[in-house]
């Protein structure tokens, strides 16, 4: 070996051990899991009662969720709730939030279980979503995740920005006491010069046959417009937007024209009042200010009403974070109205939520 | 005192000479210096591959302490096409897609795609398009200004506008190494001509075979002293499937 071959070998040598260190590719495992745990101590008070009830309801509720996808094709995924109420006196319960199997083959994505799905794109209110859960527009966000979702066989055919949807939902294992019918519902979404369409179709066997449009725009930096219509018996109709401020604050508006049909119609409204218009409105800023100490706190006020019979419910909510697994919260309603109107008939001048979640 | 006027005119016509060679100069350099190939070679250091996935770790520092850890795995396909899911605590089960200027996050407790505004990216020290839009020659057209040195590095300096109002800042400063277009710092500004950030790209390192980003601070321009320092690890290639990309697609993992 000459000399000029040995200063060569050094020289790789040299370099490669000075070479910077790289980052080795992970490589993309076959089982992939995820998991979170909630635990939720809700307190509600109520003040000046009108019937003879405890006026604190105390619930503890646990929240395990798992998920498991192997080789990216097949997914199983579950969602239970527990949960222990006192209240006249204590009870507990185990709900399936959501447990389904799915399988992702070419375009198509098949799913079988319960699922929760949303169709609608209301906030507060939803005239399209025929497999969403209820729309609570006191609770839009579903504070204490207690919504359950279908039983459901779903296919899906997605291609570029389009995709189909057909979902066939049986209501044999819904409460006995909820209003589901067997569904068969088509679904066709395409996202065309940034507007996000949905044409939607179907039929509850034994009751109505249904169709309607979803959309949602955003237009220009701050504003977001959304809206349904379906025609299923009647038309339903929801308009609504949204505004984001450059210092962050969001706020939304909507409104909703159900029929007084027998599926839209609320339990506190009675049939022959007709149509009746509601209307939504929200102010919301999460990390109140970007400071030291503020960035914790998310704070919103809300007020849904009933435009006919001018009854209403303005809402506070106030939350805040400590660290990175607890967090504590404060829910406040106050109905208005007279006593036989849609809010007013609250058996409670106001409901004042508190607790604390720990979340993994 | 008959020479005056020729030495006035003289130096007049040197003064016009001297212009005109430097505005040559100039408009040579501009020539020479291609802004949208640099732009390009420039992104090339934040997107090794066409298709890939990374994770990125974001802490916010106020006052030079670390008071916030948030953690991101980021997909990517082609130049405007992100699905970014959230891994930290607080934020777990949230996902956000980007499919060109429109964005959308999934939140767990509401199962289904919220449509987001542009502002809306904007919330934090790092906004939601510092982590999901890292395709400046896609959404900015550049303008070569000059040549300075920032630091040790002699830099091209590129001023970029957005191509559309969608875009997560409207105007950039952006200062390229002159060597190889790598990203030394930059500067945001809104609609409004304010500059509200200033980035440094601090480290860059091999991953995959590609010389790549591996740490990048974010200065916020209003409150001085709180800053983010974004830490991109684990890029690698990956074959990622159309289907992941589809805003209407709820089931996500």
């Amino acid at each position: 070996m000459n000399r000029k071959s040995i200063f060569a070998i050094l020289f790789l040598l040299v370099s490669s051990s000075y070479a910077l260190p790289q980052d080795p590719p992970p490589p993309e495992s076959s089982l992939q899991t995820r998991y979170s745990i909630a635990v939720i101590d809700d307190a509600t008070f109520y003040s000046d009662l009108s019937v003879p009830s405890p006026t604190v309801l105390n619930q503890v509720l646990l929240e395990p969720s798992l998920s498991v996808r192997y080789r990216n094709r097949w997914t199983f995924s579950s969602s239970l709730i527990g949960i222990a109420t006192t209240y006249d006196d204590t009870s507990t319960q185990l709900n399936v939030k959501e447990t389904y199997a799915g399988l992702s083959a070419g375009d198509f994505d098949f799913m079988a279980g319960r699922k929760i799905v949303r169709w609608g794109t209301g906030y507060a209110f939803t005239a399209a979503g025929v497999l969403d859960p209820p729309r609570d527009p006191t609770n839009p966000s579903d504070r204490l995740n207690v919504n359950e979702g279908r039983d459901m066989l779903k296919a899906d055919w997605v291609r570029g920005h389009h995709a189909l949807t057909f979902a066939w939902s049986t209501a044999a294992l819904a409460p006995a006491n909820s209003e589901q019918h067997d569904t068969t519902a088509f679904r066709y979404n395409v996202l065309v010069r940034g507007f996000d369409t949905s044409l939607i179709a179907g039929n509850d066997r034994g009751q109505d046959t249904f169709g309607g449009i979803t959309f949602t725009r955003v237009l220009g930096q701050a504003w977001e417009l959304h809206g349904e219509a379906m025609w299923r018996e009647q038309a339903a109709v929801l308009v609504g937007a949204k505004y984001t401020t450059s210092s962050g604050v969001t706020f939304i508006g909507e409104f909703y024209a159900p029929p007084n049909t027998p599926y839209y119609r609320d339990p506190s409204v009675s049939p022959p009042a007709g149509r009746q218009n509601y209307a939504f409105f929200y102010a919301g800023k999460n990390r109140l200010r970007e400071l030291p100490g503020w960035k914790e706190w998310d704070v919103s006020a809300s007020v849904v009403t009933n435009l006919n019979d001018h009854s209403a419910v303005p809402v506070v909510d106030i939350s805040r974070w400590f660290g990175k697994h607890f967090s504590s919260y404060m829910h406040m309603e106050i109905p208005i109205g007279g006593s036989t109107s849609d809010y007013g008939s609250a058996p409670y001048a106001t409901a004042t939520s508190v607790g604390v979640r720990f979340q993994l | 005192m008959s020479n005056r006027p020729q030495l006035v005119s003289n130096l007049l016509i040197l003064f016009l000479v001297a212009i005109s060679c430097v505005g040559t100069l100039r408009a040579e350099e501009s020539k020479v210096v291609d802004a949208e190939t640099l732009l390009k070679r420039s992104d090339s250091f934040r997107n090794g591959w066409p298709s890939y996935v990374l994770k990125v770790k974001i802490t916010n520092y106020e006052s030079d302490k670390s008071d916030e850890e948030k953690l991101y795995t980021v997909s990517q396909k082609g130049t405007d096409r992100t699905y970014v899911e959230f891994m930290s605590p607080r934020d777990k089960g949230r996902h956000l897609l980007m499919l060109g200027d429109d964005m959308w996050i999934y939140l767990p407790d509401t199962s289904r795609p919220i449509r987001i505004t542009p502002l809306e990216r904007l919330s934090g020290d790092a906004s939601n398009g510092d982590v999901a839009r890292t395709n400046y020659a896609v959404d900015y057209s550049p303008v070569y200004l000059r040549t300075e040195k920032q630091g040790s590095e002699q830099c091209f300096v590129l001023e970029l506008k957005a191509r559309r109002k969608g875009a997560t800042y409207q105007r950039i400063l952006y200062w390229l190494r002159v060597e190889d277009a790598r990203p030394v710092r930059a500067e945001f500004f809104l609609t409004s001509g304010k500059h509200i950030k200033t980035a440094t790209f601090d480290d860059y390192a091999p991953s995959a075979g590609k010389m790549l980003l591996r740490r990048l601070t974010l200065y916020d321009e209003i409150r001085h002293n709180s800053h983010s320092v974004l830490e991109y690890s684990g890029a690698t290639p990956r074959d990622l499937p159309d289907k992941l990309f589809y805003q209407g697609r709820a089931d996500r993992f």
